[in-house]
């Protein structure tokens, strides 16, 4: 079958795809589409098949039920035409002993179709964009592993790929680090590219990621920009109030209309839990009268935002206890 | 054209390391001490030419084959070729190219100490006989007969063995063995042996060749 919903609009397609290993099912009917110029953030415990679904995604694993599609063409059938428009960078980076950072840049280069020219220009460009410009000319052998990781990332990078396909791309690198890779997919995003990335590190997917998609145990369980998540997996509301003083009078502001219940996890800051269904800004109103109404003064309320962490740990205790 | 870049690469990669080093400069004076010493207990050298190409073919071929297979192993353990599967290039060109590049090092090596095998021939002897370049084409094409099956088994072997261990092993033991094969039309005294010799050899390489690039494009990385 074509893949006739990319319609030029959805650069990733993945339909019921499910991979077996011997005695075990590592993927089963993962589907899911991704936009061009959209970064999706992939997570989900270990072993839950994020790997496998970006090996096969790259052509890595060819061995598999269910349909692939990178742009229209058509994995494995038409590879060598996606591979074309493919940047990747995998989990464990690794080159041949013998090369320096330049050498395996412009064998990299080539092979992804590049002239010597067009290699030689954009060589000092991406190594500078990720701070290697020092060590063009050495052995990677003698590099740092977060160093690695950014020689590895500059591969993927350096032909201007449509599609940039990453699995724990932070694994290993420093704070500093992170917030430049972050910058750099933001900006690649963009310019049009799409970015499909695996992460263990929640916050990080959460600061740049459009729609994230969770898998667990080979299967996917829920696909959705950060809103969604919050709305599908994280129901529940609560307002959180900051007093500038103390009061005793905070578990007044569980009469307030809608309100399930009152906690106050520490001194000062209250939490109300709205009911199911309730209107936030009506309740986050009435909550601001009743607070002028006791005489209490405030520094801060708003409503609570959970974390991806927060929702992500919610929706595996779910899952452990289903 | 992917498969000529990669060769060059390859190439690089190949000749700076220190097996080759010793295949270029050692395996010569490994003939000259083994033609000496052979020459001073039993009085008569051997030709310089046939000891050449017996340690070429011997020598250089068990090292090519290591060398391979070893390579392989250790750069499909340490998903080396992760990054260049996913790129627009046919697998086979991956395994041709470390082939390749490793026969053409061994057969420098092979012109190199066979043409120092003449040189200390003429030196001793002061003349040159008038069949030495016969002989000296007749062994060289043995031995690269022989090196191209080695090189092939150790390819194969690379592709086919889970670990370093493994393979060091099957080259030694089997990859030794095959690279006799090119040998029976000389031993069985066959008209025009070496031209059976060289086309044997192409055979059985294109055969092991074909097996490990088929094994090599139906595995999962």
């Amino acid at each position: 079958m074509a893949n006739d919903s990319l319609n030029g609009k959805a650069c990733v397609v993945l339909r019921e795809v499910t991979k077996d290993y011997i005695g075990i099912r590592a993927l089963d009917r993962v589907s899911f589409e991704i936009k061009e110029g959209e970064i999706f953030g992939y997570i989900g415990p270990n072993g839950a098949g994020k790997t496998t679904t970006l090996k096969i995604l790259v052509g890595l694993i060819n061995d598999f039920w269910g349909e692939v599609y990178i742009g229209q063409y058509q994995l494995p059938k038409q590879k060598l035409e996606a591979h074309k428009l493919l940047g990747y960078l995998p989990q464990s980076v690794a080159f041949q002993e013998w090369r320096t950072v330049n050498h395996a840049l412009k064998t990299f280069g080539k092979l992804s179709g590049l002239t010597e020219e067009e290699v030689e220009d954009r060589i000092p460009k991406t190594l500078e964009l990720l701070g290697l410009a020092d060590v063009r000319h050495k052995k990677i052998s003698q590099l740092s592993g977060g160093m690695t990781q950014k020689v590895g990332l500059a591969q993927a990078l350096l032909h201007n790929p449509k599609l940039l396909v990453m699995d724990e791309p932070l694994g290993g690198l420093d704070p500093l680090s992170r917030h430049q890779f972050k910058e750099i997919v933001l900006k690649l995003a963009k310019g049009g590219t799409t970015i499909l990335f695996s992460s263990h590190i929640l916050s990080d997917v959460q600061d740049v990621a459009d729609r994230i998609g969770i898998l667990n145990r080979g299967r996917i369980k829920m696909v959705g920009s950060m809103n969604e998540l919050k709305n599908q997996l994280y129901s529940q509301k609560i307002v959180e109030v900051f007093f500038s003083h103390e009061s005793d009078k905070w578990q007044m502001l569980g009469t307030v209309k809608n309100v399930n219940k009152v906690e106050q996890p520490s001194p000062g800051r209250v939490l109300v839990y709205l009911q199911t269904g309730a209107d936030e800004d009506h309740v986050l109103n009435d909550t601001v009268k009743k607070i002028v109404e006791l005489g209490i003064r405030i520094s801060s309320i708003g409503m609570l935002s959970p974390s991806l962490d927060e929702i992500y740990l919610n929706y595996v205790q779910k899952e452990e206890k289903a | 054209m992917k498969l000529q870049l990669l060769y060059v690469d390859e190439l690089r990669g190949f000749y700076k390391s220190k097996v080759m080093l010793f295949l270029w400069i050692g395996l010569p004076i490994v003939a000259l001490l083994f033609r000496f010493i052979q020459s001073s207990t039993t009085g008569q050298a051997i030709p310089f030419t046939v000891i050449s190409a017996l340690i070429v073919s011997s020598l250089a071929g068990t090292l090519a084959a290591v060398m391979l297979a070893v390579s392989i192993i250790n750069e499909k353990n340490r998903h080396v070729y992760e990054l260049f599967l996913i790129r627009p290039l046919k697998r086979r060109d991956i395994i041709l190219s470390k082939f390749l590049s490793v026969y053409t090092c061994v057969a420098v090596a092979s012109f190199i100490a066979i043409f120092v095998g003449v040189a200390a021939d003429y030196f001793t002897s002061g003349v040159i006989s008038a069949t030495v370049f016969q002989d000296t084409a007749q062994s060289l094409a043995i031995s690269l007969s022989m090196v191209a099956v080695s090189c092939s088994a150790g390819v194969l072997i690379g592709v086919a063995a889970p670990s370093v261990l493994v393979g060091a092993i099957l080259v030694i033991y089997g990859g030794n063995q095959v690279s006799v094969i090119p040998l029976v039309p000389t031993l069985l005294n066959l008209p025009q042996a070496d031209l059976f010799t060289v086309g044997l050899a192409a055979a059985v390489s294109i055969a092991l060749l074909t097996v490990a690039v088929t094994l090599f494009e139906r595995k999962q990385f």
